[in-house]
This record gives structure tokens, C-alpha cells and sequence, in this order.
């Protein structure tokens, strides 16, 4: 098993990575494994007894986002497919890498460099050189990613 | 080990239920009154009772207390003078010589010309109350004495700023995210207690309040209500609801954009008038973006709009929002109050959110979406928009009638909103008898707690008198001018909530409020504190951090790729502020 690990959050500014990996999927002929990880940070300081309910409902929405996606690729006869996990992004990414034998990673850059992005440039590069040392599969880089 | 654990669990919401109820129904016994002994009130310089002040009196100055007493919450006290005194207790060499010293003295041979009460308490000034020598033959006589009003002034000490301080800090911590809510209060609370307990040692004005009294200051019908709520909206909010209705608003709009927004702010606002506006943005929100998505268009034109209808919406009952828990349960107005007096103003504020909503994302509703109607994904929605639980929906939906029956006509055997939820959901345990161990976890009790400890914060402040100090500074500004405090309070709240977290401002601003109605001619229809209702909710839509639902529409919408930056949230919510805010004052104008 072999493919191309993309993981997107959705909205305007994940275009350009899907774009990307399908460009690149239809040249190399790889499957493409879209990955949404469930992230609920933004709820350590209001309702933490909700995570139950809203893990759920995040799950789906991460579903219906790749959905979208997955369609995007299928219309241009890229075979693709949708992963949605809970926990750390990072980790997460590295897990499926690994599980796929992944021969490349799209990752998209911040348009804007914000302290609560959790992917920065620095901390982007440094992601980036783990990943590739962990999981031997090559990082692409595509500008428009707002996390 | 898991049945016990249930049924520990149900046994102790039916104990609470019965707690609550027999507290409400008891009390009423009134000890017999005594022939000798001196009545009065105390109350601080705005009128406010004092509760908790020394009566002391003692025939010599430094002397053994022969008589004290402590005044309640009223401020009201009776001091019971005693029928004879040993003469070992008085200082007077002619008294303790003489041989009635063992077998003790008669009360009218103790009392002299004139006497002296003594009255403490901290963070007020020391008073000496002379009562004249008509009123010592009266006692003499045996005859009950009834002193006029006794007013107490506040004094400024150590106590006072450390309470002011801890109290800014919390409100700082919990406004800039530092730390969690419930963290910030809580340190709040165990500072305030640990520098009364282990400074007045030290110096006697460190003392703020002790456990008891910071007990004193905790609203456990605020508490309960919550909490019995909590168990409801658990139960409901996994019967997939939510999105079957949501799915419903786009089935009903037929697509049309322009039309979806204000069923999905009807649906929403409706929601939020009965379980709380953050578990309701909370599940609006994921399902909300996927209905944008299927429809091309941006989720902020369909959630913006939500997240304005929740936070207006929730004044409209007592149960709505925590800030009308807080008002309700402080100045006693009812499920009824609020929907006689507040409901129909806040559809007049919905008709008004709607028009402006409609306008300002006029070009993502009314033009065509740039990538069109996806049937995929309306395949998929429609596949998801399903009642999980049917059955567990219907039975919380008898309930939930029960409940509002109760809610509308419990006032009338005066029974309490939270003794209402708690039977509701002890009910609705019994009934479904879902997984304990899930209710206890949906049960937020972080949020309980952070209640609890904002009391104690919130009661730290009241104690030391800062309260106080704002409500006369505000009462100087107003005078006697209802239409100005009307303006003052709705639009002072309205524009702080926009900053400050608006449960500990409100829970600061019930006592100014309870001041001012009581001063202000024409006030005393509670009016001032519906005023502090629509303010302190709907300047939740000023800025993204005026209300926790405004945060968690944020973060999921983020998670979507749609971030709601602070400045986009200004910019859309503040003129929302501005228009719903002014039609309530309008509505609030014409209704009082």
C-alpha cells in the first residue's frame, strides 16, 4: 500500500492543498488518503462534559468536509479516500503516514502567521523534518492552508 | 456495583428534591416572644439590611456581655435581656458584695438611668446605641422595646482592597483565557477564604468572611436549576434532534438561502429559550456547516446570524440563559414574569436580528453560490438527519411538557424553579434509565462548581461593602430618574458584556440593581433587572469573547476551515448589539 497523505480542515484555504494532491496523485498514479483530525482545544475552557457529544458531531462534520473533497478528486478519476481521527494533529499525520506507507505528505502553509496556529512556519519545518525522518515519505508544501 | 452507584445516584436527587422542598415549605415557626427584650433592624447607609452584626450589651464598659445577639438576614434583631443576673457577672463592688450574688440580681436592680448596645461587625464602623431612660423603665417594667432603624457605615480596610483585587483578578483571568473559568473563581474563592482564616491572626482587618458566611452568599436554587437542567439537555441532546431539525429548516427553505437563515435562527433561538446557548450552538453548529456546504455557500452567513438568534433568544424564559437564573432566583421573578415581560420584546429584537442579518450577508444569501448545490453531500445530510433515539426523545418530550407546565404554574404553590428541574430530571433518569455513568459525566461539573465559587467571589466584595460603593455612585448619577437608569443599566451592561464575562457581572450587579429598584421611585416593578437581563445577554453579541457560545461557534466553525477572527465577529455582532438592544429598550419603554 502506498498513496499520498493530504490533510486538510476544509473552507477556501484547503483548496489549493487538494488541488495539489490530486495534481500530484494523477501524475503518479497514487491514492490519495484525506485525513481530518478532530481537534476540540477550543473547548478546555467552557464545556469540557460535552466532548462525548461534540466528538460525534465534529466526526461527521470532519466526514461530510472530506466527503466534499473526495468527490473534488473522484471527478478528475483520482481514487481517494477519507480518514477522520481525534487527538493531535501531528501525531495523527504521522500515524497515517505510517499505516499507508505514504510516499508523499501535502501540507499547506499558513496565509497568516498566528500564535494559535498550530502549524507556524518554524514549527511547520520542524514537523516537517520528523515526518519525513519517521515515516520516510516526502513533505510537500502548498501556500493557502489557514491552520 | 454499578446498580448501587445508580441507584445512589437517583436516591440523591430525590433526597436534594425533598432538601429543597421542605426548606421552602418550613422555616415559618417563629420563636415566642420574650416581655424583656430590645428589636430593632440594621441596615447600611443605602438601605441595604445587614445581616450578621453584633448586639452586644454589657451594664459596664469592657464588662461580661450579659445579653448579644446576632442580626439576620434581614437586619433585623431581638435582643433577649436576661430575668436576673448573677452578681458575679458585674464588675459594680456594691452589687457583687451583696448576698444575692449566687441566687442573682433582678434585671430592674441592674438596670441603671440609661443603656448601652454595642454593635459590631467587620468592615463596618463600630456603633454604640444609647437607648434613653423611658425605654430602660420599659424594660424595667418588662416591657419589649423597639429601637428605630439603626444605620451602620461601611468602613474601607485591608479586607476591602484584597477583596476588591482578587475580585478584578478573576474577572481579568476568566476575560483573557489564562486560566479556565471554574480555575479562576476557584482560586478566587480559596484566596478570599485562605487570607481571612490565616491573616486575621496577623491583623484583625485581613478578615474578609468566614466558610459559613461564604456559604451564605452561594444561590443553591441557582445551582440545582442548573444542574437538573443539565440532565435534561443530556438526555436530549443525543436523540439527534438537533439535526433532524436543522434538516428540516433546509427541506422547508427548499434551498432558498434567504429563507433557511431565519427558520435556522428560529429553531435556534427556540432551542435556546430552553436549554443553554452553548450545548445548543454546540450541536447547531457541526450540522449547520454541513448544510452550507451542500448549499455552496459560506457557514458564517448561516451561523452568524445563529450564534445573535441563541444569545437573544435565551433571555426570553427563566431557564434561558444562566444571567436569568442569576436574576430570577436573586429578585424572585418567575417563568411567567419573564415571558410576560420579556418574550414579546425579544421577537421584536428577532424581527429586527433577522432584517439585519438578511442585509448584511445579502450577497452570500441572495446570489447564486459560486460552486452551486452539491446532491452529493444533501445525499449524505439527508442519510444523517435522523432521530437516533425516538424513543428516548418522547419520553423527554412528556417530561419536558411536565416541566413547563410546572415552570408556568408551580409559582402558584411557590415552587421553586430548581426543585422543577430536579424533579424533571430525576424523572427522566427513572424513566429512560440511560448509562448513570454517561449522565454524570454530561453533568458539567466544572460549571457547577465555577457557580459556587463565583458566589463566594461575588459575595467577598458584597461583604467588604464595594458593592455598595458602586450602587451609591451610580445612585448619584441617576438620582431619581427611572428613564436614565432604565438607559444606564441596559446599555452599561450591554457594552461591559461585551468585555467582561457576563455571569460575574451579573451576579455583581444583582445587589446595585436590588439598591437602585429599591430607591428609585416607580422601580420597584423589577424593571432594573430586566434591564439587566437584556444587557447582560445581548452584549454577548458585541464581541466574539461577550459569550462562551459566540467562542465554541467559533471553534468549530475554525475546525471547518471558516475562522471567526475577532475583528469579523466586531464587525458583524457590535451593529447587531446596537439594533437588538435598542428595540428591547424600546419594548422595555412601552411595557413599564
Amino acid at each position: 500500500m502506498s498513496g499520498i497523505v493530504c490533510a486538510i480542515r476544509g473552507g477556501p484555504g484547503s483548496r489549493p492543498t487538494i488541488d495539489k494532491a490530486i495534481s500530484l496523485a494523477a501524475e503518479s498514479d497514487l491514492r490519495i488518503y484525506y485525513l481530518y483530525v478532530v481537534n476540540l482545544d477550543f473547548l478546555a475552557h467552557t464545556q469540557s462534559s460535552r466532548i462525548h457529544s461534540i466528538t460525534e458531531e465534529m466526526t461527521q462534520m470532519g466526514e461530510f468536509i472530506l466527503l466534499s473533497a473526495q468527490a473534488t478528486a473522484n471527478a478528475r478519476n483520482v481514487g481517494a479516500e477519507g480518514v477522520v481521527r481525534q487527538g493531535d494533529i501531528g501525531e495523527e499525520i504521522v500515524n497515517l503516514c505510517l499505516e499507508v506507507k505514504a510516499d508523499y505528505v501535502i501540507l499547506g502553509t499558513p496565509q497568516v502567521e498566528r500564535e494559535e496556529n498550530i502549524f507556524n512556519i518554524q514549527r511547520l519545518n520542524t514537523f516537517r523534518e520528523r515526518l519525513e525522518g519517521e515515516t520516510g515519505a516526502q513533505v510537500v508544501l502548498v501556500g493557502g492552508e489557514t491552520e | 456495583m454499578k446498580k448501587w452507584r445508580n441507584g445512589f445516584f437517583l436516591l440523591f436527587l430525590v433526597a436534594t428534591s425533598l432538601i429543597l422542598i421542605t426548606q421552602q415549605v418550613g422555616a415559618q415557626a417563629e420563636s415566642p416572644q420574650k416581655t424583656a427584650l430590645i428589636s430593632g433592624t440594621i441596615f447600611d447607609s443605602q438601605k441595604q439590611p445587614v445581616a450578621g452584626a453584633e448586639i452586644v450589651w454589657s451594664p459596664q464598659p469592657g464588662g461580661e456581655p450579659l445579653a448579644q445577639t446576632t442580626s439576620q438576614p434581614n437586619g433585623s434583631f431581638a435582643l433577649v435581656l436576661p430575668e436576673t443576673v448573677k452578681g458575679s457577672l458585674l464588675t459594680g463592688s456594691a452589687i457583687r458584695s451583696s448576698n444575692s450574688s449566687e441566687a442573682g440580681l433582678p434585671l430592674s436592680q441592674v438596670l441603671t438611668s440609661t443603656l448601652t448596645l454595642q454593635i459590631s461587625r467587620p468592615h463596618f464602623k463600630p456603633d454604640a446605641i444609647q437607648l434613653d431612660q423611658a425605654a430602660v423603665q420599659s424594660l424595667k417594667a418588662g416591657q419589649p422595646v423597639a429601637l428605630p432603624e439603626i444605620v451602620m457605615q461601611r468602613r474601607i480596610d485591608l479586607g476591602f482592597w484584597i477583596a476588591t483585587v482578587v475580585f478584578i483578578l478573576v474577572l481579568v483571568l476568566i476575560a483573557s483565557g489564562q486560566l479556565h473559568n471554574t480555575l479562576a473563581s476557584l482560586l478566587g474563592a480559596a484566596l478570599l477564604l485562605g487570607i481571612s482564616y490565616l491573616g486575621e491572626p496577623l491583623r484583625q482587618d485581613l478578615f474578609i468572611f468566614n466558610f459559613n458566611n461564604a456559604l451564605n452568599y452561594v444561590d443553591w436554587n441557582v445551582v440545582f436549576l442548573i444542574m437538573g437542567m443539565m440532565i435534561v439537555i443530556a438526555v436530549v441532546e443525543r436523540t439527534g434532534i438537533f439535526q433532524w431539525l436543522a434538516y428540516m429548516a433546509y427541506r422547508i427553505s427548499g434551498g432558498r438561502t434567504w429563507l433557511l437563515v431565519p427558520i435556522l435562527m428560529l429553531i435556534t433561538g427556540v432551542a435556546s429559550a430552553f436549554l443553554d446557548n452553548v450545548t445548543t450552538m454546540l450541536l447547531m453548529t457541526p450540522i449547520t456547516v454541513q448544510i452550507a456546504l451542500s448549499m455552496g455557500i459560506s457557514p458564517l452567513a448561516l451561523l452568524m446570524p445563529e450564534v445573535m438568534a441563541s444569545n437573544m433568544m435565551g433571555i426570553s424564559t427563566l431557564i434561558g440563559t444562566p444571567t436569568n437564573i442569576l436574576i430570577g432566583s436573586y429578585a424572585s421573578i418567575t417563568f411567567n414574569d419573564f415571558l410576560k415581560n420579556l418574550t414579546p420584546g425579544v421577537f421584536l429584537g428577532f424581527i429586527g436580528l433577522v432584517i439585519y442579518s438578511e442585509f448584511v450577508y445579502r450577497k452570500e444569501l441572495l446570489s447564486d453560490s459560486e460552486e452551486g448545490v452539491s446532491a452529493l453531500l444533501l445525499e449524505k445530510l439527508a442519510e444523517r438527519a435522523r432521530i437516533t433515539e425516538p424513543i428516548h426523545l418522547q419520553k423527554a418530550g412528556v417530561v419536558g411538557l411536565g416541566m413547563l407546565l410546572l415552570f408556568i404554574f408551580g409559582e402558584n404553590v411557590h415552587l421553586l424553579p430548581s426543585v422543577t428541574a430536579l424533579m424533571g430530571a430525576t424523572a427522566l433518569l427513572v424513566w429512560i434509565k440511560p448509562d448513570i455513568e454517561e449522565m454524570i459525566e454530561a453533568v458539567d461539573w466544572t460549571t457547577l462548581v465555577f457557580f459556587i465559587t463565583l458566589f463566594i467571589v461575588v459575595g467577598a466584595v458584597q461583604e467588604v461593602g464595594l458593592i455598595s460603593f458602586i450602587a451609591d455612585g451610580i445612585s448619584r448619577v441617576v438620582g431619581s430618574n427611572l428613564v436614565l437608569a432604565t438607559l444606564i443599566i441596559i446599555w452599561l451592561s450591554a457594552l461591559l458584556s461585551t468585555v467582561i464575562a457576563n455571569i460575574p457581572f451579573t451576579a455583581a450587579m444583582l445587589p446595585v440593581v436590588a439598591f437602585l429598584s429599591g430607591t428609585i421611585p416607580g422601580a420597584t416593578d423589577k424593571v432594573l433587572f430586566y434591564c439587566l437581563s437584556v444587557g447582560s445577554a445581548l452584549g454577548g453579541n458585541g464581541s466574539l469573547i461577550g459569550a462562551s457560545a459566540n467562542m465554541v461557534t467559533a471553534g468549530i466553525a475554525e475546525r471547518a476551515g471558516y475562522p471567526i477572527t475577532y475583528v469579523y465577529f466586531l464587525k458583524k455582532g457590535f451593529p447587531a448589539l446596537v439594533i437588538t438592544v435598542g428595540l428591547l429598550t424600546l419594548w422595555i419603554f412601552i411595557r413599564f
